[in-house]
């Protein structure tokens, strides 16, 4: 039904819109980007949920909209569904992508061999630098994730964090 | 079949329990009757419903009846199979017998006829009468009993059961009651079984011409009151509602249509609640059952029932519905019917329901079940609401009703009644005709508030007057189109203003004419012409009072006032049921039309009150069309009740809607009333919340920085929702600090009275020195004429916030930044190297903004001890970029003279000093400069020269100046800058000298080595030396050095030496000095010299004063520096001798002895002074080389002969290492010049570092 | 015919309303919409009721007025539709169709990056959409 774009193009506006929001429009600070980054996700994630909730009844609890989004809405935008989902019951959702698409074309410079103590620290600082940016793109699909849950009707918070890239896992925290 | 009805209903209402037979046989009923009938009605009767399952039934009520009663004649067997359920469900045999015999003979055949009947369910009870005392007589009948059971009671059932009389009859009457019990139920069950027989063959032939409903309806229903006697009320209910289904699928069918009854007189009242209201046999005429009273009756059987089961709820809900499809029914035979009759059936039906189902309900149901239950009583009181408007419309009670969207969409969609015939005036009700009229023509249209002008929204589907007429001419409706062609005002809704223009004129008379004649059915002439409204207003009053029966409804309609409080009575119903269910919208719309009769009736206080709920129910869900009709209602009652605040909020939210909603003249209605209020003085002036309609933001882009304790302006965008400009007496914003906390709110006002335009304004603010922080806009009040008011939100209009819409948080952009303090100016020396003393010179001071603007900045110099400022001169300044650039090419032409370098790049600024300030020009706002400030330091001490054995001492203090500076700048010349720079001055030279040789001629060669001391080229021109007296030059000239090769130009820090050449004169003795020329101390060196140096450097040209001599040629200038020559020793009396050092040489830290003996030349022949074997004598050291032990000073003895000597040892420790001084001993009483010393001059001795002790080395 | 057509906000808040009469009476059909909003409460918030349609986005006949239909259609973003009819011998199935392409033109919409969610739907080509739809509306089904 709806038009389609291909996903290069969609890959390469995700990379320009964090570079653009982390180098040019806030430069200096960071978490304002990140929050400007998140805001676009919840929007786009806002207005998808409309569509991809169109044919379906209304879910009764959260966990059907988890499960909503771990399924369809996840294939609709990666072709792929969420391969695990994790909770706590009460009201925390681990959602675990063994190859995020957004991330799959993503790679951290390998660190220098040479072990010592003075490369050691520089190495970590690279690592640490290197998952900072990969951060960045992750505000993305968080803000998706979030705008389309509370668009359901279920505000909360999500949260990101990659263990070994591509793999990513979404941590969404309901607020009660 | 159908004639059973009437018999059958009687017999239903007849008997409403079960019945037991008693046969009597010995009779005997009369002395157990009591016993028999107080264990009626049954206690928990067990019995089997339908499905046969079992049914606990409390309180089964029965009757026993004897056999030989009238009631149980026998009868015609159909009948009895008709009403079998009157039929005794048990037959109880009372016998009683003494003896064996009689028993066999007599009793037992008997019996056995009795009980040959078999469908009926039996059983025999023995009485004994035995006395318990008399037990021969208890065996006796103990024995027939016994006999009596072998022969009547079987395996499978026991039939039989004993009453003692006399004795205990414990058990026997629950064994009575199980008896009956499962006898009723044995019948019972056979008879269902029986009935559902014959029904079902009957619903088989049910498509078969002979069908006959009426059959079917009696079984049915005998079936369903069967199981109503039995108590077993669900399949009795089941019963119906099969039987209502069956009657609406085969008697409703098309093509058979019947007489649908309800045509005669009290049909109206809806009868739907009692069955027995219409007897069956009206109901049913020749097999068929009339639709009207029949349904009706149906649903009173299943309300009866209902209400039996205690479901008020169900019967509501049941009740709704029927009467919904009840009434569609009633409408396809509507042409039966007198005018109005389904309405009023309508009405009567609710208000039945309602008060059933009311005075039913106990609130023992669940809650949802409760709040359903109420919402039903809702729907039912406002569909009578809706039916009672449109009769009161009807007869013209149309103006009293609100043309609210509730009612419009209740009655504008609400079709007009469609009778046989319109009715027409009666002939003699002119008179109230003629009330009408008056009635029509008195009643205007209530001007809205604030005089908006709204469109009436429609109370009827099509105008009534047109309608009416139309189905009066039912034959060719299109003639009274053209009628009223050309007539707008019959489009709209407003009923109002039609009469005016009704009165029949000739065309429309013609037409109708014309009309009627050709038509071949004649009306009478009343049709002839279109009824004016207020005929049909009459007419329908008329027919309506044939239609209505009820008393109570027909009054209700009789007058406006009885409408109104009938139709407040019916809404207020509705309102409150719905405030108790889930619909609180409908409760709270319909509280509004309740406003609105409270309003019309002066009641302006409950009004009000309502009228505050619809608005927050509209306002919070943000529908304003409907909050605009309602909000003007609400702001005129609070204006007639003067609450002024209340009133005023209102306005605000009415400009605060969609500027779509009013016109624009409306809209400035509004915004006067504000305007009027807040100038008038209010009692209780509260603050007005303007939030909907001012917003304000700040600028889009950066927000404004300041430094620490800078005042500013702010310039804020504030939109005003007004349709007119307003005028704002006051206004002031405040500014929340986001970080610390500490720092409250600021508030800014703006002072003057500010105009705002629709729309958007920028408005400035000045905004005095805030703390460090940023700040965001708070909250913005003001002033219109007495009013304060309040805005807390920020512009939605504002372009602003356009990327926060998709952060739904609204970042608080800041505002205002002010940043911590920081440095915004230095001040420093332009020179580090010293300047002339005594001489003019330029000071520079550098004064460098750092990235500040030091626009109007004023510089207070003031300058300490020793120094003056050159008033006369004025003060230059430039930027400091070409004074770099001028000490540069400065440094590449080395020290040549070439002052002009400043005065080629010419961009000074000549500024004046007036007391001690300078007004730092425009230019250098921005930019680093230079200051140069012609000062001058005073010092009047003779310079002294020094002998180059003795270095000099100098010390940095005697040639430091001081200059203290404060800079005042800053917007308002609030930041200052004060710092105090130290300024070096020197004299040219320092001069230094040593006899280069002593000839034998007593010729004495002075060397005078000048130091240079300034960063600049000196050149001297001339120098001469006046002698101190003692010494003469050689030749007897001027005073000139010996070799004359001046001009001696000395580089910066650099020397040069001049020998003069001197011998001793001989001294003047004390009397004539007094008389000669004044004798000097010590001999002056003249130095006349001039100064090629660059300002930006350091000691330079001093700076001419205007009156000299033009083009600042260098002019020279002198230099006086005092020398001390010593005279050589002439008549010595005293040696002094510096006894060489112990073998072993100085060591710092070592112990030494020094040594000195004195030694007497000649005798000592003086009178006067005694003691004079004493000598005085003196070390001293320079404390910094030489740490003395023992005393520095003291007597020793030496005797006045010749050659009398002594040694003076000191204990002394040298401190430094190198060649130093040693300690001098020197002779104070004795003059200097009677000493020889040896050696003569000053020496040096060496001192070696410390030896490094072992105690270093080796850790101990 | 179809007299009105309405889309409500999640906080009950109209979003569009849209009435098919000559008449300037808009006002009683904003009134029948806001209204029907109780029934829409009462059927989400007591689900007992809502029976075997548990949670579809259909929720049928809203009101069993004599002289219109309501017809009510909630979104799983809780976004409500509503329908008010005059002709009362309606089929399901039509007011089903309805109802479902009504959503695809409200989806579509939304989905403009130019509209606010939550704010009033003032996109022309939405309203020329429904018109149409409201147009066809009972043909479609017909086959």
């Amino acid at each position: 039904m709806g038009r389609e774009v291909s996903e290069s193009c969609v890959e390469s506006l995700l990379t320009e819109m964090v570079s653009s929001y982390c180098n040019q429009f806030y430069a200096n600070k960071p978490e304002l980007a990140a929050r400007r980054i998140e805001a676009i996700g919840y929007d786009v994630g806002h207005r998808l949920s409309e569509r991809y909730t169109m044919e379906r009844p209304r879910f009764s609890d959260h966990l059907e909209a988890i499960k909503f989004i771990c399924k369809d809405f996840w294939s609709e935008l990666f072709k792929k569904q969420i391969d695990n989902l994790k909770t706590n019951h009460r009201g925390t959702f681990v959602l675990q992508d063994n190859r995020f698409r957004w991330l799959s074309r993503m790679s951290i410079d390998p660190s220098p061999e040479n072990t010592g103590l003075s490369q050691d620290s520089s190495v970590a600082l690279a690592e640490n630098k290197a998952t900072q940016a990969t951060n960045m793109y992750l505000y993305f699909p968080c803000g998706i994730i979030r705008g389309a849950l509370s668009n359901l009707g279920i505000p909360c918070a999500v949260s990101a964090d990659i263990s070994n890239l591509p793999a990513c896992s979404f941590v969404v925290r309901i607020k009660a | 079949m159908a004639n059973y009805l009437a018999q059958f209903q009687t017999i239903k209402n007849a008997c409403d329990h079960l019945v037991i037979a008693v046969e009597d046989v010995s009779d005997l009923w009369p002395t157990v009757k009591n016993g028999f009938e107080e264990r009626l009605p049954f206690k928990r009767a067990c019995l089997n419903n339908k499905t046969r399952n079992p049914v606990f039934v409390e309180k089964l009520p029965a009757e026993f009846i004897l056999t030989t009663d009238s009631r149980l004649r026998s009868r015609f067997p159909q009948e009895q199979l008709l009403f079998w359920f009157r039929e005794p469900y048990a037959t109880v045999v009372l016998v009683t017998c003494e003896d064996l015999d009689e028993f066999k003979t007599i009793l037992k055949p008997r019996l056995k006829l009795i009980v040959q009947n078999d469908e009926r369910e039996w059983f025999i009870v023995f009485v004994s009468r035995a006395h318990p005392s008399n037990d021969q007589a208890t065996k006796m009948a103990k024995k027939v009993y016994a006999k009596l059971e072998v022969d009547f009671s079987s395996k499978k059932r026991e039939r039989c059961c004993k009453l003692d009389i006399h004795g205990p009859e414990a058990n026997f009457w629950e064994d009575l009651e199980s008896k009956i019990m499962e006898s009723i139920k044995n019948t019972l069950d056979r008879r269902v079984q029986f009935y559902e027989d014959e029904i079902r063959k009957l619903s088989e032939q049910r498509l078969m011409p002979i069908w006959n409903f009426c059959n079917f309806f009696i079984l049915k229903e005998s079936l369903a009151f069967m199981f109503e006697i039995a108590h077993l009320h669900e399949d009795s209910l089941r019963e119906y509602d099969e039987l209502e289904l069956c009657y609406l699928e085969t008697v409703n069918v098309a093509g058979k249509q019947r007489d649908f009854g309800g045509t005669d007189r009290g049909a109206d009242q809806a009868a739907l609640l009692n069955p027995g209201n219409k007897p069956l046999t009206q109901i049913v005429q020749d097999d068929s059952f009339r639709e009207f009273e029949f349904r009706q009756y149906l649903f009173a059987c299943q309300s009866k029932l209902l209400f039996k089961l205690n479901r008020p709820f169900e019967v509501a809900s049941r009740g709704y519905s029927f009467v919904i499809s009840f009434s569609k029914a009633l409408a396809l035979h509507e042409s039966i019917f007198p005018f109005c009759m389904r309405e009023v059936w309508v009405i009567t039906a609710c208000l039945a329901l309602i008060n059933a189902t009311a005075s039913h309900y106990n609130g023992l149901v669940s809650p949802d079940i409760e709040k359903e239950f109420y919402r039903l009583q809702g729907d039912l009181y406002s569909l009578c609401r809706v039916k009672f408007m449109r009769l009161a419309y009807l007869i013209g009670y149309g103006t009293d009703i609100e043309r609210s969207p509730v009612n419009s969409a209740s009655l504008s969609m609400l079709p007009w009644p469609k009778p046989a015939v319109w009715p027409s005036v009666p002939s003699d009700a002119s008179s109230e005709v003629f009330v009408k009229e008056k009635m029509i023509l008195q009643e205007t249209a209530r001007a809205k508030h604030f005089a908006i002008q709204r469109k009436p929204l429609p109370l009827e589907p099509s105008v009534l007057l047109r309608e009416a007429n139309r189905r009066r001419a039912s034959l060719s409706a299109g003639n009274m189109f053209e009628v009223f062609e050309g007539r707008p005002s019959f489009i709209d809704g407003s009923g109002s203003d039609i009469s005016s223009r009704v009165s029949p004129s000739p065309k429309v008379h013609g037409i109708s004419m014309s009309r009627t004649n050709s038509s071949p059915m004649n009306f009478e002439s009343s049709i002839d012409r279109p009824m004016r409204l207020a005929e049909i207003y009459v007419a329908a009053e008329h027919a309506m009072q044939h239609t209505i029966s009820d008393p109570d409804l027909w009054k209700s309609l009789s007058s406006v006032k009885e409408f109104e409080q009938k139709y407040l009575e019916l809404t207020k119903g509705a309102a409150d049921n719905y405030h108790r269910s889930w619909w609180k919208r409908h409760g709270v719309v319909l509280d509004g039309e309740i406003a609105a009769v409270c309003f019309r009736n002066g009641n302006y206080d409950l009004a009000a009150k309502s009228y505050e709920k619809v608005c927050a129910l509209y306002a919070g869900e943000g529908w304003q069309d409907l909050l605009a009709e309602v909000l003007p209602n609400l702001a005129e009652c609070q204006k007639i009740l003067n609450d002024q605040a209340g009133y005023l909020s209102s306005c605000v939210r009415l400009l605060s809607l969609d500027k779509g909603l009013f016109l624009t003249k409306e809209r400035q209605a509004f915004q006067s009333e504000v305007v009027r209020l807040a100038h008038s003085e209010m009692k209780h002036p509260v603050p007005l919340d303007v939030s909907s309609l001012i917003t304000f933001s700040g600028n889009p882009g950066p927000p404004l920085e300041l430094c620490d304790g800078d005042p500013g302006t702010l310039s804020v965008t504030v939109w005003s929702g007004f349709p007119d400009d307003i005028t704002l007496e006051s206004l002031s914003l405040t500014l929340i600090a986001t970080y610390n906390a500490d720092e409250g709110v600021k508030a800014l006002r703006c002072s003057s009275a500010t105009i705002l335009k629709p729309g958007r304004n920028t408005i400035t603010l000045a905004l005095p020195p805030q703390k460090p922080g940023s700040y965001v806009l708070g909250v913005l009040t003001g002033q219109i004429g007495h009013l304060r008011f309040r805005s807390h939100s920020f512009s939605k209009g504002g372009p602003a916030d356009t990327d926060d819409l998709m952060s739904y948080e609204k970042p608080t952009r800041p505002i205002l930044k002010v940043f911590k303090p920081r440095p915004l100016v230095d001040l420093a020396a332009a020179i580090s190297s010293a300047l002339l003393m005594n001489e003019p010179q330029w000071v520079g001071i550098i004064v460098r903004p750092v990235n500040y603007s030091l626009k109007g900045a004023v510089l207070h110099i003031d300058t300490g001890p020793g120094l003056k400022i050159k008033e006369s001169h004025v003060i230059e300044m430039e930027s400091y970029a070409n004074v770099s650039q001028s000490t540069m090419d400065m440094a590449n032409c080395n020290g040549a003279e070439n002052n002009g370098t400043l005065a080629v790049s010419g961009e000074f600024k000549q500024l004046t000093l007036q007391d001690g300030r300078i007004e730092l020009p425009e230019w250098a706002s921005d930019m680093t400069s230079v200051l140069w400030v012609p000062i001058r330091a005073i010092n009047d001490s003779l310079a002294r020269g020094t002998s180059s054995v003795a270095p000099r001492r100098q010390s940095i203090v005697d040639g430091m100046r001081t200059i203290a500076m404060k800079l005042e700048f800053g917007v308002y010349h609030n930041q200052t800058f004060e710092r105090t720079i130290a300024v070096h001055f020197t004299d040219p030279f320092h001069v230094s000298t040593r006899v280069a040789d002593k000839c034998n001629d007593g010729t004495l060669l002075l060397q005078v080595i000048l130091h240079s001391q300034v960063k600049a080229t000196l050149t001297i021109y001339d120098a001469w030396l006046d002698l101190q007296d003692g010494f003469v030059h050689t030749r007897q000239g001027d005073g000139r050095p010996t070799s004359g090769f001046f001009p001696l130009v000395i580089s910066p820090t650099s020397r040069a030496g001049i020998l003069f050449s001197i011998c001793l004169g001989k001294t003047i003795a004390e009397d004539e000095v007094k008389a000669q020329h004044p004798v000097h101390p010590d001999s002056i060196l003249n130095i006349r010299y001039g100064i090629a140096g660059d300002r930006t450097i350091g000691a330079h040209t001093p700076m001419v004063v205007e009156s000299t001599k033009p083009n600042g040629t260098t002019q020279d200038l002198i230099f006086r520096s005092a020398l001390v020559l010593q005279r050589p020793v002439l008549d010595p009396c005293l040696a002094v001798g510096f006894l060489p050092l112990p073998s072993g040489d100085l060591r710092v830290g070592q112990l030494v002895t020094m040594k000195w003996r004195v030694e007497r030349l000649k005798d000592f022949e003086n009178e006067v002074s005694q003691n004079n074997d004493e000598v005085l004598y003196e070390v001293n050291a320079n404390s910094e080389n030489w740490m003395i032990a023992g005393r520095k000073r003291g007597h020793v003895s030496v005797s006045t002969k010749q050659g009398s000597r002594i040694v003076i040892s000191i204990l002394c420790v040298p401190l430094v290492a190198g060649y130093v001084r040693p300690p001098q001993l020197g002779l104070p009483n004795v003059d200097e010049a009677n000493i020889s010393c040896n050696p003569a001059g000053p020496h040096l001795v060496c001192v070696l570092p410390p030896a490094l002790s072992s105690s270093f080395c080796i850790p101990a | 015919m179809i007299v009105c057509v309405a889309v409500v906000g999640h906080q009950n808040n109209p979003l569009y309303i849209q009435s098919f009469t000559e008449a300037d009476d808009a006002l009683k059909l904003h009134h029948i919409v806001h209204c029907s909003l109780d029934v829409v409460d009462e059927r989400v918030n007591n689900p007992k009721k809502a029976g075997p349609t548990l949670n579809e986005t259909f929720l049928g006949l809203l009101y069993p007025t004599e002289n219109y239909k309501v017809y009510g259609y909630l979104t799983n973003t809780k976004v409500k539709f509503i329908l008010v009819t005059t002709d009362l011998d309606v089929r399901d199935a039509d007011v089903r169709n309805f109802f479902r392409r009504f959503h695809a033109a409200y989806v579509d919409a939304v989905s403009n990056p130019f509209h606010v969610p939550g704010k009033k739907i003032t996109s022309r080509t939405f309203a020329e959409r429904v018109s149409t739809i409201v147009k066809s509306f009972g043909l479609s089904s017909a086959g």
